[in-house]
C-alpha cells in the first residue's frame, strides 16, 4: 500500500526484493576472513619457517579454506598454534591493512603472487593454494569502486572488532555469549559496532532484537543445516532444541528465502514435535524450491525437477506414513509410483517398492511377497541399503511368522557382510538391535543379553561423530529396553533404574523413540507390582500402557482383572484380545492369551477344559520356536495334569521345561518352576497334605530341597504371595517327615506373612 | 435508527471538510504526500467552503518562527530527495515539524541507501544483510521522546513505521493506535495499522478514536479481511452520509464488488471511475482483470493503450498490459510486462500471481511454481496463488500432491466454488468419491460459478450406478443452467437430458422420457440418441395398448413404476 518509500522502488536489478547478486556468475565472494586466510598464505611463502610448524601450517590450509567463516580472534588462535611467528606476521599485516587507508588493502591484492607466474611456488595455478588464490582475486578484481569501499570497511570492523571485545565488558552480549559453541553461527559484525548505541540505550532492548543475529554466510549456513539434520538422525539430544532451532532456520529464512534446505530441516524439526501441519507445510515448500533450483536440467529426465517431483510425492508418503495416515500415505504412494513409472526411474520406483511394503507392514497385511520383490530389484539396481532394509524387514516378518531360527540368522549374517562392506553403520546397528529381539523372542535371554552389549560396546562408524561410543538411534533404543527388561527378569531393579534413566536422558519424552522405552518402563513397573501383588497398583498403569500400544494393554488389563477375580470381565476382554490377534497374526500374545484364559478355566477347576487350549499353546510355541513361552506352557500343562490327579505324569513333563527355565528364564519364571516340582514331587511320593497315608519318605526329601530353592527365588523377587504357599508347604512337609522345629519354623513364617498380607490366601491348588 | 445515528455523525460535512483541509496541509508541510493525496481526494469530494469558513492555518509559536528558515530550506531539499542534507540542516531544531522531517528525512535516507546497497552488495551472503542502518538509531531516539511523552501524531506514526521495519510488530500496533487517538485524520497511520491487523479478532480488541475517519477505516479492513458485505455495507453508510462523489470510496467498492465476483457490477462502477476520473492509474489493474474475465478485448486495449499514455512505468501500466497480451494469447510478453510491474514494485502481488497464470499458460511450470511461491511468501493469505499452485501440480498429474494446496484456498475461501470443484475433482482422480460428492455438493451449495459441480456430481453418481441421485443431479443441472439466463459454452445440457430420457425410460415414465428425448432433439450431438429413444418409447406403447394377459394381472409392488423423481417440468425450459 502507499508505503512511505513508495518511490524509492524503481531499481532495474531487483527481482523478488533482493538482487540476485549471481548475475556475474561468481560463486566466491571476498570477505574479510578470506583475506586473513590470503593473509597467511602470503606470510607462508614469504617468510622461513620451520620444517615442523610448516607441515602443521600446510595441514591446517584446506580446513581453513574450505569452512565456515571464523573471527579474527579463532582465526589466530588456530595459527597461533602451530606458528606463533606467523601468527604474529598476519596479525601485523591486517593491522596495516586495516589501520592504514584503502590503498594499502588494495596494496595488499597487487602484490599476492600471481598463481600464473609462479611456476615454482606452491601457489602455482593448479595447486589447491592457487586455485583459492585465483578465485579471490578474480573475485576481488570484479567489485565495484563501492564494493571494494564496503569489503575494506567490513574489514576493519573484522580487524577492530577483534581487538575491542576484551576491554569492553557489555560488548556483544548477544552474539558473542553464543559464539563459543562449536557451530560459530555467529558474526560479529553488527554487534560490537553499535556500541554507541547500546550506551545510549537506557531502555531494555526487546528480546527479539537481542536474538536477531545477522546473516549467516552460504557455507555457514550449510554447514549449521548439515550438521543439525545429522544430529537430529543420530542423536538428538544434541541438536538444538526444536523451540530454539526453530528460531534458528526462521532467522536464516528471513534473510535468505532461497534457502530450499532451511525448509527441509524445518520439516524434520516439526517432525520431532510431532507437528503435522508444519511439517507438511515445509516439506511441500521444500519441493516447491527444490523445483525451481533443478529447473535448469533436462525437464522430465533423470536430473531435473521431473526427479524432485518424484521424490516430493514419495517424501509425502513417508510423512503421512510416519503419521500414521495409512490412506494418505498410500495415495501419496501410488502417486510417487505412477510418475517414476512414467519418467522409468527404477531407483525411485525401488524407493517406492521398499515404502510400499513398509506401509502394507504398518497396515498390518502381509508383506512378504513385496519384500521379497523389493530385495531381489533392489539387488539387481545396486542399491545395497535398500536390499538389506528389505532383508532385515523381512527377517523380522519371518521371526513373528515362525520361520526356522537358522534361516534367518543366516540371512542376517549375509546382510551383515553386506553392511560392513558398504560400511553402511545404521544397518549394522540395526542388525544388531534385530538379533537381540530375535534371540529374546526364541526365549535365549544370554544369547539376548550378548547381542545387545555388542551393540553398546560397539564405537560409531559414522565419520562425524568417529569414536564416539553411542548414537541416538532406534536401534540403541531397542537394545537398552531389552536390557533393561532381562534386568528386570532378574530382579534386578536397581539396574533397571539407572538403565532407564539413562534412556530418559539420552531420549527425552518428546524425542522420537521415547515410547519404546516408555513402554518398557511401564511393563516393568507393571510386572514388579504384579510380582508383589499389589494389584491396584498395578491397575492405573494399563491406561498408560493402552495408550502407547493397544494390544498390550488389553493383555495387561485382563491379567490384573483376573488377579482381581474378576474373572468374567477377564475372560471376555481375553476372547477380544485373542480374535484381534490371530487376525494380526500376533502369535507370542496368542499364545499368552491362550494361557491366560487356561488359567482361567483353572479357577473355576476346569482343569480338563484347560489341557486342548495348552496342548494348542503348546504346538504354537514350538511350531514358532519360542522357547520361553513353551516352557511356559508346559509348566502350565503340568499343573493341569497335577491337579488333575496325574503327578507322575506332570513330573515327566516337567522334566522337559525345568532345564531351559532354569536356564534362560526369568527368576520367577524359576520360583514357579520349582514350587511346581516341588508339589509334584510330594504328590507323586504319595503325601497328602493333611498328613494321611503312606509316604515315599525318600523322594520327599527332594521336595524339601527344591522348595527351599523356590523360596530363595521369590524372597529375591519380595512375591510375598507365593513365599507364603512355599512356607505353608515347607511347614506340612517338615511335619510329615516328623521334623517338627523346622516345621515350627515355616509354620512361623507363614504365619508372619500371613499376617502382613491380609489378603486371604487363594486355594494353594489354583495357581501355578 | 442506525441510519439516523450515522447521519449524526456525518451530519456536519463542513466540519469534516474543515478538518481535511487543516489535515491536508499538516501533511504537505511534512512530505506525507500519500496521506495528503488521500485527505485531498476526500475534501474535493465534498462541496467547497465559502471563503470566510475556511479554516485559519495552524498556529504559528515561537519555535516555528525560529526554524522557519531552516526548515523551509531543508524542505526543499528533501523534495529534491536529497535527504541526508535536509537532515543536515535541521539538525538541533526544535519545533515539533522539524523535529518529524528532520527524523523522517534520516527514514528515508536510510531506505533509499538500503535500496542502493542492494545492487553493490558484497555476494549471497550479504543478500539479506543489507538493512536501514537508520533504523536502530531512530528507534533509540525515537523510543526515548516515546517514553518522556514528546511525540505528536506525525512522529508517533514515523516510530511506528520505524518499528515495524523492525520487525516489532506487537509494539508497532500500539504505536499505531497511539498514533492514531493523537490525530486521528492522519490516513497514513491507519493504513500502516490495517497491514498489522491479521483477522477480525485482533480487530475487535483494537480501541480506536471514534471519529468519522474510523468508518473509513473499518471498511477497509472488511475488504482486506474478505468481509465484503459488511465492507459493502459501510462504504453505502458513507456514500448516503454524504460522500457520494468521492473517487476513493467508488473504487474501492468496486474492488469489494471484484473480490466477491459480482463483475458487472464492478465494471459498472470502474466505468464510472474512469469517467469522473479519466487519468488515475490506482486500481485500473483490478479494472483489466474484470474486463479480462470478460473477454472485454477492445475495451481492455482501449484501457491498456491509455494508461500508457498517461504513464508507462506504473506496477499498474504494467499490470494492464500483461492482461491484454495474455487476452491475446501472447503469453510471453505478458510474462514479459508483469515482470516489469514487479521490477517496479516486487511487493506487488497481483503481478506474482498473474505471472504464475503465464508460465502455466506457456506450461512452463517449474517457473509457474516458482512465481506462486513468491506470490505466497508476499501474502500467505494469496489463495489464487494457493489454487494455482494447485492447478500447477495437477497438470503434472499429482492429483494427490496438488490436493494439499487446494485445501489451502479452500481455507482462505470457504465458499469459493471453485476450489471445491478443484478439490472434488482431485479427488475423483484419485478415486475417492465419496469426498469428491462432498466437495461437488458443497460446491454446488455455495453457489457454483462456473456451474459445473451438478453436472460433475451427477456423472459421478452415474458412475456408481446410482441412478436415482444421478437423475436427481440432472435435473437439478438443467435447471440450474436454465435459470441462470445465459449461454454457457460448455453446458452439456444435452447430456442430462440424454440421461433423463433414459432414465425414465426404464422407469417407465413413458411421458417424462418422451419429453426429455423431443428437447434432446434440439441438440445436434443428442439428436439420433433422441429420436431413437422416441421410437423406442412408441414401440413400448404400442406393445402396452395391444391388449394382453398382461394387462389384466393385478398391479403388485414389483411392477408399478415407482416414481422416485418428480418428472421435470421441462415446458419452462427455452434452450
Amino acid at each position: 500500500m502507499a508505503s512511505v518509500h513508495e518511490s524509492l522502488y524503481f531499481n532495474p536489478m531487483m527481482t523478488n526484493g533482493v538482487v540476485h547478486a549471481n548475475v556475474f556468475g561468481i560463486k566466491d565472494w571476498v570477505t574479510p576472513y578470506k583475506i586473513s586466510v590470503l593473509a597467511l598464505l602470503y606470510e607462508m611463502t614469504a617468510s622461513k619457517i620451520t620444517l615442523p610448524e610448516r607441515r602443521r601450517l600446510n595441514k591446517l590450509i584446506l580446513p581453513l579454506q574450505q569452512g565456515p567463516d571464523l573471527t579474527l580472534g579463532q582465526f589466530l588462535q588456530t595459527v597461533e598454534e602451530c606458528c606463533p611467528q606467523t601468527a604474529y606476521a598476519v596479525k601485523l599485516r591486517l593491522h596495516e591493512m586495516a589501520d592504514g587507508e584503502l590503498k594499502d588493502m588494495e596494496y595488499f591484492f597487487s602484490t599476492l603472487p600471481t598463481p600464473f607466474t609462479a611456476f615454482d611456488s606452491e601457489a602455482y595455478k593448479t595447486s589447491v593454494v592457487g586455485l583459492f588464490m585465483r578465485h579471490m582475486l578474480l573475485a576481488y578484481n570484479k567489485l565495484s569502486f563501492s564494493q571494494v569501499y564496503k569489503l575494506y570497511k567490513s574489514l576493519q570492523h573484522y580487524y577492530h572488532s577483534h581487538y575491542a571485545k576484551p576491554t569492553d565488558g557489555q560488548a556483544g552480549l548477544p552474539a558473542l555469549v553464543a559464539d563459543d559453541s562449536e557451530m560459530d553461527l555467529t558474526s560479529t559484525e553488527d554487534t560490537v559496532g553499535d556500541r554507541i548505541d547500546k550506551e545510549e540505550l537506557d531502555t531494555p532492548l526487546h528480546e527479539s532484537e537481542l536474538r536477531c543475529r545477522g546473516p549467516l554466510s552460504q557455507k555457514q549456513a550449510e554447514y549449521f543445516l548439515a550438521r543439525q539434520a545429522y544430529l537430529l538422525k543420530n542423536d538428538e539430544n544434541k541438536a538444538l532444541k526444536p523451540a530454539a532451532l526453530q528460531e534458528e532456520l526462521n532467522n536464516m529464512l528471513k534473510f535468505n528465502p532461497d534457502f530450499a534446505e532451511a525448509h527441509y530441516l524445518n520439516y524434520l524439526n516439526s517432525m520431532r514435535v510431532q507437528d503435522i501441519f508444519l511439517s507438511a507445510h515445509s516439506l511441500l515448500h521444500y519441493f516447491d524450491r527444490l523445483i525451481l533450483s533443478g529447473s535448469e536440467g533436462k525437464s522430465n529426465g533423470d536430473e531435473g525437477y521431473g526427479r524432485s517431483l518424484r521424490y516430493a510425492a514419495l517424501n509425502l508418503a513417508s510423512l503421512h506414513c510416519r503419521f500414521g495416515h495409512y490412506q494418505q500415505a498410500d495415495l501419496a504412494l501410488q502417486e510417487a509410483i505412477r510418475i517414476a513409472q512414467e519418467s522409468n526411474d527404477h531407483v525411485c520406483l525401488q524407493h517406492c517398492l521398499s515404502w510400499l511394503y513398509t506401509l502394507e507392514q504398518m497396515k498390518g497385511s502381509d508383506s512378504t511377497v513385496l519384500t521379497e520383490d523389493s530385495v531381489k530389484m533392489a539387488a539387481h539396481f545396486c542399491l545395497p541399503y535398500l536390499a538389506s532394509l528389505g532383508i532385515q524387514s523381512l527377517v523380522q516378518q519371518g521371526a513373528t511368522q515362525g520361520k526356522t531360527a537358522h534361516k534367518l540368522m543366516d540371512a542376517l549374517k549375509d546382510t551383515d557382510i553386506l553392511h560392513w562392506k558398504h560400511s553402511l553403520s545404521e544397518l549394522i546397528e540395526i542388525s544388531l538391535a534385530q538379533t537381540t529381539s530375535i534371540w529374546r523372542m526364541y526365549g535365549k535371554s544370554t544369547m539376548a543379553l550378548q547381542q545387545a552389549q555388542l551393540l553398546l560396546n560397539m564405537s560409531s562408524l559414522e565419520p562425524v561423530n568417529f569414536g564416539v561410543q553411542q548414537n541416538n538411534t532406534e536401534a540403541f533404543t531397542v537394545a537398552l529396553c531389552h536390557l533393561a527388561e532381562l534386568h528386570a527378569e532378574q530382579g534386578l531393579y536397581s539396574a533397571v533404574s539407572e538403565i532407564l534413566q539413562h534412556l530418559k536422558e539420552q531420549f527425552p519424552p518428546h524425542s522420537q523413540h521415547a515410547k519404546l522405552w516408555m513402554l518398557c518402563d511401564l511393563k516393568i513397573q507393571f510386572e514388579r507390582h504384579m510380582n508383589e501383588g499389589k494389584y491396584l497398583l498395578a491397575e492405573p498403569l494399563v491406561t498408560a500402557i493402552s495408550a502407547l500400544n493397544k494390544t498390550e494393554g488389553l493383555y495387561r488389563k485382563a491379567q490384573v482383572l483376573k488377579a482381581l477375580n474378576r474373572s468374567t470381565e477377564a475372560y471376555n476382554i481375553l476372547q477380544r484380545l485373542q480374535v484381534h490377534c490371530e487376525k494380526t497374526k500376533c502369535t507370542e500374545m496368542i499364545i499368552r492369551v491362550m494361557l491366560s484364559t487356561a488359567e482361567l478355566h483353572w479357577e473355576s477347576s476346569g482343569f480338563s477344559t484347560a489341557l486342548p487350549l495348552l496342548l494348542q499353546a503348546l504346538a504354537l510355541a514350538r511350531q514358532h520356536h519360542l522357547q520361553s513361552l513353551a516352557s511356559e506352557t508346559i509348566l502350565h500343562l503340568a499343573f493341569t495334569q497335577l491337579m488333575l490327579g496325574v503327578p507322575e505324569q506332570a513330573l515327566s513333563v516337567l522334566h522337559e521345561a525345568i532345564e531351559p527355565v532354569l536356564a534362560h528364564g526369568a527368576i520367577m519364571d524359576k520360583g514357579r518352576a520349582l514350587l511346581l516340582t516341588a508339589r509334584c514331587q510330594i504328590a507323586a511320593a504319595g503325601f497328602k497334605l493333611n498328613g494321611q497315608g503312606q509316604a515315599d519318605l525318600r523322594s520327599a526329601v527332594f521336595g524339601v530341597d527344591t522348595l527351599n530353592e523356590a523360596a530363595a527365588y521369590f524372597s529375591k523377587l519380595n512375591c510375598k504371595e507365593r513365599l507364603r504357599d512355599v512356607y505353608y508347604l515347607q511347614a506340612q512337609l517338615h511335619r510329615s517327615l516328623g521334623q517338627t522345629s523346622q516345621s515350627n519354623k515355616s509354620a512361623m513364617l507363614f504365619r508372619l506373612l500371613d499376617q502382613e498380607l491380609q489378603s486371604p490366601a487363594p486355594p494353594v491348588s489354583m495357581r501355578l | 435508527m442506525k441510519m439516523a445515528a450515522l447521519c449524526g455523525e456525518f451530519g456536519d460535512l463542513v466540519q469534516i471538510k474543515k478538518q481535511l483541509i487543516s489535515v491536508i496541509s499538516l501533511c504537505k508541510e511534512r512530505g506525507l504526500l500519500h496521506s495528503a493525496k488521500w485527505a485531498s481526494e476526500l475534501a474535493f469530494a465534498l462541496d467547497p467552503l465559502p471563503k470566510d469558513e475556511l479554516p485559519p492555518s495552524a498556529p504559528f509559536t515561537e519555535e516555528d518562527a525560529q526554524d522557519l528558515d531552516a526548515l523551509t530550506l531543508a524542505k526543499s531539499y528533501f523534495d529534491l530527495k536529497e535527504y541526508d542534507r535536509a537532515a543536515y540542516f535541521l539538525k538541533g531544531c526544535c519545533s515539533q515539524k522539524a523535529y518529524f522531517l528532520y527524523m523522517y528525512s534520516r527514514y528515508l535516507s536510510g531506505e533509499k541507501k538500503k535500496d542502493d546497497e542492494t545492487v553493490d552488495s558484497l555476494g549471497p551472503l550479504e543478500k539479506g544483510q543489507v538493512r536501514n542502518e537508520a533504523l536502530r538509531e531512530l528507534r533509540v531516539e525515537l523510543s526515548k521522546k516515546h517514553n518522556a511523552g514528546e511525540l505528536d501524531g506525525f512522529t508517533l506514526y514515523l516510530y511506528g513505521v520505524v518499528l515495524r521495519k523492525l520487525d516489532l510488530l506487537k509494539e508497532a500496533v500500539d504505536v499505531f493506535v497511539e498514533a492514531i487517538h493523537a490525530l486521528p485524520l492522519h490516513w497514513g497511520a491507519w493504513l500502516e495499522l490495517s497491514n498489522l491487523v491479521t483477522n477480525i479478532e485482533m480487530l475487535k480488541s483494537l480501541s480506536l478514536p471514534d471519529s468519522w475517519i474510523k468508518d473509513f477505516f473499518m471498511a477497509h479492513m472488511y475488504t482486506e479481511l474478505q468481509m465484503i458485505k459488511e465492507a459493502l455495507q459501510k462504504y453505502q453508510n458513507l456514500i448516503e452520509a454524504g460522500f457520494s462523489k468521492s473517487t476513493y470510496i467508488i473504487s474501492q467498492i468496486a474492488v469489494a464488488y471484484h473480490n466477491i465476483r459480482d463483475i458487472d457490477q464492478a465494471l459498472a462502477l470502474f466505468n464510472e471511475l474512469r469517467d469522473q476520473d479519466p487519468y488515475r492509474i490506482d486500481n485500473m489493474d483490478t479494472f483489466s482483470n474484470l474486463l479480462y474475465v470478460k473477454s472485454m478485448k477492445p475495451e481492455l486495449s482501449y484501457l491498456a493503450h491509455n494508461l500508457v499514455e498517461i504513464d508507462k512505468y506504473r506496477v499498474e501500466t504494467c499490470c494492464v498490459i500483461g492482461n491484454y497480451y495474455s487476452l491475446r494469447s501472447q503469453h510471453e510478453k505478458a510474462a514479459l510486462y508483469f515482470q516489469r510491474a514487479l521490477k517496479l514494485n516486487p511487493r506487488c502481488l497481483g503481478a506474482w500471481t498473474l505471472m504464475g497464470h503465464e508460465y502455466m499458460e506457456m506450461k512452463n511450470t517449474s517457473a509457474a511454481i516458482q512465481a506462486y511461491r513468491h506470490a505466497i511468501e508476499v501474502n500467505k493469505r494469496d489463495y489464487r496463488a494457493w489454487y494455482g499452485l494447485g492447478q500447477t501440480y495437477e497438470i503434472l498429474k499429482m492429483p494427490f500432491y496438488c490436493l494439499y494446496y487446494y485445501r489451502k484456498a479452500h481455507q482462505l475461501r470457504p465458499n469459493d466454488s471453485r476450489m471445491l470443484v478443484a478439490l472434488g475433482e482431485s479427488y475423483e482422480k484419485l478415486s475417492q468419491q465419496v469426498e469428491a460428492k462432498k466437495c461437488y455438493w458443497r460446491a454446488y451449495s455455495v453457489g457454483d460459478v462456473e456451474k459445473m459441480a451438478l453436472l460433475k456430481l451427477a456423472k459421478l453418481h452415474e458412475q456408481l450406478n446410482e441412478s436415482d441421485d444421478a437423475a436427481q443431479c440432472y435435473m437439478l443441472y438443467i435447471q440450474d443452467i436454465f435459470s441462470c439466463g445465459e449461454q454457457l459454452e460448455h453446458a452439456e445440457v444435452s447430456t442430462a437430458l440424454r440421461y433423463l430420457g433414459q432414465y425414465y425410460f426404464k422407469n417407465k415414465l413413458y411421458n417424462e422420457a418422451s419429453l426429455c428425448a423431443q428437447r434432446c432433439c434440439d441438440y445436434n450431438d443428442a439428436r439420433e440418441e433422441g429420436k431413437a429413444l422416441l421410437r423406442q418409447i412408441s414401440q413400448v406403447r404400442d406393445q402396452i395398448e395391444t391388449p394382453s394377459a398382461d394387462l389384466f394381472t393385478p398391479l403388485s409392488n414389483s411392477n408399478t413404476p415407482v416414481r422416485r423423481v418428480s418428472p421435470l417440468n421441462l415446458i419452462s425450459f427455452t434452450p
